[in-house]
């Protein structure tokens, strides 16, 4: 038996050509744990001098194979890699992007499933024919492309809801059916379908932006001043409590508020009273109109 | 796992061979030189050239010293796998589709193309072991395969037979002696090429792949069929993997449709079986042509494909590869 240690790796070949005299000799320090620092110098493109520290560690994998595989791992090479220097050239071989293979009984039935899963496929035809509406005003085109977004309140959640059902996503024949199709790995899950949509409450579903906003706690203030800062506002409206967000509508181009604000309390007790304050209130020459953003359903 | 890429090749790959003890590979492209490569890094040792129009198959003799190939350039060639000479070149009317050494390395067949008016014939020429020797010119037989082409071709166990696949889809066995045909099964669907014929390692059963989009491990004795793997795939290339009750077959669907369908759809994947259950367990991607040859290592570490990209890529597998096992394999595993 004959064995082979790790050849040299061009690789690990330092550019010995590019160190100058005034540069300090490259250092090599043993550390405890087996590893070694390298330490070298050298000039950049621009002149510069650059210190590059490695940490090395070096494993000699011992292989022990049939000699004749080992003599053959001597032989010279001959016809278009004559020239090549040992080890792989990388002209010719180079190392592909890392692939997980892992044998399951499970492969193909799993494979089966998704092509069949009827959600996915009736979901797909549904959406084919499926229309873009707007949230605000009905128009084709989406929600944050529509003129009236800064001006209108989103229309009524629950008839938006009864659209989308129209639509197609909610003629599943029961509830279940969707919190499956929640459930299913690795197919596209709508947002409005994930987790079971069917028994949650408006008030449950947070991060949304609409759904944050038509918090029962937030409130429409028009009439305000084009000078007005988010800032002025939210120190009015913390007299009443705690304001989650404030939200005011501003041109684009000269900065000048647009004359509306929504603000959000953190407790609707606080919403209602500050509702009933500041309807009316004299704001910068103003009169501003303080009512919820939308009427409690 | 990582695969190797070996890009040795200007054209689509036609065929890849291991040596018997896997650290060499071999393979042909539609360009015309034999490439040789270490398995264990993918370095290239050295390009075979010589021929001059799209090589079709090669085959390496059993002591790794000496390959044999065929060529469209009607030759079919012995090469000197140390220092990529020439050894011997042997003139045929048509294109040579495919070539295999016996066990031993003792003989040496290479199967003709149909073409211009000549039949497909199956010939055998004997080999002398000798890297220095001169080698003979005559062909000790010659199997005129009347009724159908034959595609590929290959030696049973003891050299005791010639078994054939045809263009039609059959299989056939002839007397490795004399030639007489001992029996023509149809085993795949009928006009569907068979395009792919390995051995096991003892050569007793055999598995081949069809443009019908199945694989069958066929008995070498009686040309029972044991085993059908189904894939929705026309198949170019099957193998069966040593150590691990594997198949891998290799396809995809015609080189000339590939750029109407996207990567995904084309099923440029190396599929693996079981090879008892003949379940499929797993794919391995990374092609971008049609798979047009696997081979699996003798060794059993890895295997390797050659696709219509002009790409050879080497894997090694992981070990989830190496564990992988049915509930009844486990179970049995246990009891013993």
């Amino acid at each position: 038996m004959a064995t082979t240690t790790k050849r040299h790796d061009w690789a690990d070949d330092e550019d010995v050509d590019e160190v100058s005299t005034d540069l300090p000799p490259p250092q090599t320090l043993t550390n405890k744990d087996g590893t070694k620092t390298i330490i070298s110098y050298r000039y950049n493109d621009e002149g510069q001098k650059v210190k590059t520290t490695r940490r090395v560690r070096y494993i000699t994998h011992t292989e022990k194979v049939n000699p004749r595989v080992a003599e053959r791992k001597a032989w010279g090479k001959f016809g278009d890699s004559a020239r090549d220097p040992a080890g792989p050239a990388p002209d010719t071989t180079t190392v592909g992007e890392n692939i997980i293979f892992r044998p399951s009984v499970n492969w193909r039935k799993d494979q089966k499933e998704e092509d069949k899963d009827p959600n996915a496929q009736a979901m797909k035809d549904k959406l084919k024919d499926k229309k873009v509406k707007c949230r605000i005003c009905n128009g084709e085109h989406f929600t944050a492309r529509c003129p009236y977004k800064d001006t209108m309140a989103p229309a009524d959640e629950a008839a938006a809801a009864a659209a989308d059902l129209a639509g197609g996503m909610g003629d599943e024949p029961a509830a279940p059916a969707a919190g499956g199709v929640g459930a299913k790995k690795g197919s596209y899950v709508p947002p409005a379908l994930r987790g079971d949509r069917a028994g949650t409450a408006a008030g449950e579903r947070l991060g949304s932006k609409f759904g944050e906003r038509d918090d029962l706690a937030t409130l429409r203030v028009t009439n305000v001043s084009e000078m007005a800062e988010e800032q002025e506002l939210r120190d009015m409206f913390e007299r009443f409590g705690r304001v989650t967000r404030v939200f005011l509508a501003k041109d684009r181009e000269t900065g000048l508020a647009k004359g509306f604000a929504f603000i959000s309390f953190a407790d609707r007790e606080d919403a209602v009273k500050a509702c009933n304050k500041m309807d009316g209130f004299g704001f910068k020459h103003l009169i501003l109109r303080v009512e919820f953003a939308k009427k409690a359903a | 796992m990582r695969p190797v890429l070996l890009a040795g090749h200007e054209r689509a790959l036609t065929q890849i061979r291991y040596n018997l003890d896997g650290d060499l590979i071999f393979s042909t492209a539609k360009d015309q030189h034999i490439c040789a490569w270490y398995a264990h890094n993918g370095e290239r040792l050295g390009t075979y050239h010589g021929h001059v129009g799209a090589i079709w198959t090669v085959d390496v003799d059993p002591t790794s010293t000496m390959i044999a190939s065929g060529s469209a350039d009607n030759t079919m060639r012995l090469w000197d796998v140390k220092t990529g000479k020439n050894l011997k070149t042997w003139e045929f009317p048509t294109a040579v589709k495919r070539v295999e050494f016996n066990e031993d390395g003792t003989k040496l067949l290479g199967v003709t193309e149909k073409r211009m008016g000549y039949l497909s014939n199956i010939v055998v020429v004997d080999i002398n072991p000798d890297v220095n020797a001169e080698q003979s010119d005559e062909k000790i037989l010659t199997i005129v395969c009347d009724e159908s082409k034959a595609t590929v071709a290959g030696w049973s166990y003891l050299s005791k037979f010639i078994i054939a696949g045809h263009e039609d889809g059959s299989v056939s066995q002839y007397d490795a002696k004399n030639g007489d045909l001992l029996y023509n099964v149809s085993v795949h669907e009928l006009n569907t090429p068979v395009t792919d014929l390995q051995w096991s390692n003892d050569r007793t059963y055999f598995i081949t792949a069809s443009k019908d989009k199945t694989a069958k491990l066929i008995t070498a004795k009686d040309l029972e069929v044991l085993k059908t793997y189904v894939s929705d795939t026309p198949l170019n290339s099957a193998a069966i993997t040593p150590k691990k009750d594997f198949v891998i077959l290799g396809g995809g669907q015609a080189a000339m449709d590939v750029t109407t369908t996207s990567a995904r759809q084309g099923k440029f994947e190396a599929r693996f079986y079981h090879k008892i259950f003949e379940d499929e367990i797993g794919r391995v991607r990374g092609h971008f042509g049609p798979l047009n040859t696997v081979a699996a290592d003798p060794t059993g570490k890895g295997y390797a494909s050659g696709g219509e990209d002009g790409y050879v890529r080497v894997h090694m597998f992981d070990k989830g590869y190496f564990d992988f096992m049915y509930e009844v394999e486990r179970d049995r595993q246990n009891r013993l």
